[in-house]
């Protein structure tokens, strides 16, 4: 077993870890934080996807050890006291979700392209999120709710 | 479902980590980002006992310019190399592959010295490096020693790394004054996907509108990342016509030896090889910019 304190979604998380765990099973199966899902297992789908310092990356790749004092953003993390943040929000009024297991992923790709890049054109947009499928959607509407999540609207 | 159970070394110092290796005898892996080796383990197609991880050795992920020459830290992520300034311009052929690696969340997190050691044929950041002729740098036991790009990768998915050797960074070379450069891959799937083939180039022009250098990097043409000498050599200090760049890109399709596999056939890589070389030394012969 190994130890790692990190930040979790804004607050500190100490927990005793297998070494072959993933940052993935250590959310879902050590912190029961089931929002990130489990897809592909091997880094294409982005349904794992969650922020580390800020980037996103593959939850299902990093192996549980890299998080040590570093700080992880989960879609746990983005609603403000219950109040869905202006992403949920914008992805909820524009019906970019289905049957929502990419939703966590695509979330927190978004996050990341509006922190780095606050006014993305379409072809930002499609390119930030080029590693998160949606096998529903057809994409057009999660693209026009991070539009107008930047926008505002 | 997880990984296989194995022992994880987090060593804190360079000598640390070779003094680890050494004493494992070649009974380990070494982890960097961790995008091709985890996934890797999950097929389970490598099933290591023990990971010796370079994450908490500082300074490995650092880049620098020093003298004009650009070194970068084996730990460097692909996302790092994309937005650094100094890199960006002066090696924008190096900043323009990183980018063009998969998707955000594995740039964020791959490494430049995983994705070399690695050694996938079809790699974006080797083909620029292999333009730029960077050097990469090797430590183990018996010190550090420094491998020229073009003898780093020894056969399919084999480099010149020896067991118990750490690669702990790559030593770029100014790019030649007046250049052009620009990296271009064909995804025929999804960008996450690695490219069918890829090609870098890197053209310096002189007064007569002539090729007073070239040199042109491909992946997915060969069992290992390659320079297409004998395309170079077809053009250099011809006036690049259009019937040049054709010989020039049928010259890089003849010396290809791609190989097939479910993304393609070899003879169709050698096709797309043609192509795309024609397209990225038109591009740069026009002062057009080499499309993403």
């Amino acid at each position: 077993m190994i130890s790692i304190d990190f930040t979790l979604n804004g607050r500190p998380c100490r927990i005793e870890v297998p070494a072959h765990w993933t940052a993935l099973d250590l959310l879902r199966d050590g912190l029961a934080l089931n929002g990130t899902k489990y897809g592909c297992g091997e880094g294409v789908c982005g349904t794992c996807t969650v922020l580390l310092d800020g980037e996103p990356v593959r939850s299902c790749l990093v192996l549980a050890s890299r998080l040590r004092g570093r700080s992880v953003l989960t879609v746990e993390g983005l609603d403000r006291d219950g109040e869905p943040d202006r992403l949920q929000a914008a992805f909820a009024h524009a019906g970019a979700v289905q049957c929502g297991f990419c939703t966590p992923g695509m979330l927190l790709s978004a996050r990341a392209l509006l922190a780095a890049n606050p006014s993305p054109t379409e072809h930002d947009v499609r390119e930030a999120l080029a590693g998160n499928l949606c096998r529903c959607t057809g994409y057009t509407k999660i693209v026009e709710a991070v539009l107008a999540a930047a926008a505002g609207r | 479902m997880r990984l296989r159970p194995f022992a994880l070394a987090e060593p804190e110092s360079l000598p640390e980590a070779v003094e680890i290796l050494a004493r494992l005898d070649g009974d380990a892996r070494i982890i960097a980002g961790g995008t091709a080796l985890v996934p890797t383990m999950r097929l389970g197609l490598v099933t290591p006992d023990r990971l010796v991880s370079l994450h908490r050795i500082p300074g490995l992920s650092q880049i620098r310019v020093d003298k004009g020459v650009l070194e970068v830290g084996a730990m460097t992520s692909l996302a790092a190399m994309a937005r650094d300034g100094a890199l960006g311009s002066g090696w924008p052929l190096l900043a323009q592959a990183a980018a063009r690696v998969a998707t955000p969340a594995i740039r964020s997190t791959a490494t430049v010295g995983g994705n070399l050691c690695y050694a996938e044929a079809a790699s974006d950041p080797a083909p620029a490096l292999l333009c730029l002729e960077a050097q990469v740098r090797v430590a183990g036991s018996a010190g550090e020693r420094v491998v020229s790009i073009g003898e780093f990768f020894t056969g399919f998915y084999e480099t010149a790394v020896a067991p118990g050797e750490i690669l702990t960074g790559v030593r770029v070379p100014a790019t030649p004054a007046g250049a052009r450069s620009g990296y271009l891959k064909f995804c025929p799937r999804s960008a996450e996907d690695k490219p069918l083939i890829g090609a870098a180039a890197l053209l310096v022009l002189d007064a007569a509108k002539g090729v007073g250098e070239i040199r042109i990097g491909l992946g997915g043409a060969a069992p290992t990342p390659m320079r297409a000498r004998r395309a170079e050599a077809m053009v250099t200090g011809q006036e690049l016509t259009d019937r040049a760049i054709r010989g020039a890109a049928d010259a890089a399709a003849g010396e290809a030896e791609p190989l097939s596999d479910l993304m393609g056939s070899a003879d169709y890589r050698r096709e797309m090889i043609r192509v795309w070389v024609r397209r990225l030394l038109t591009a740069l012969r026009d002062g057009r910019p080499v499309p993403a």
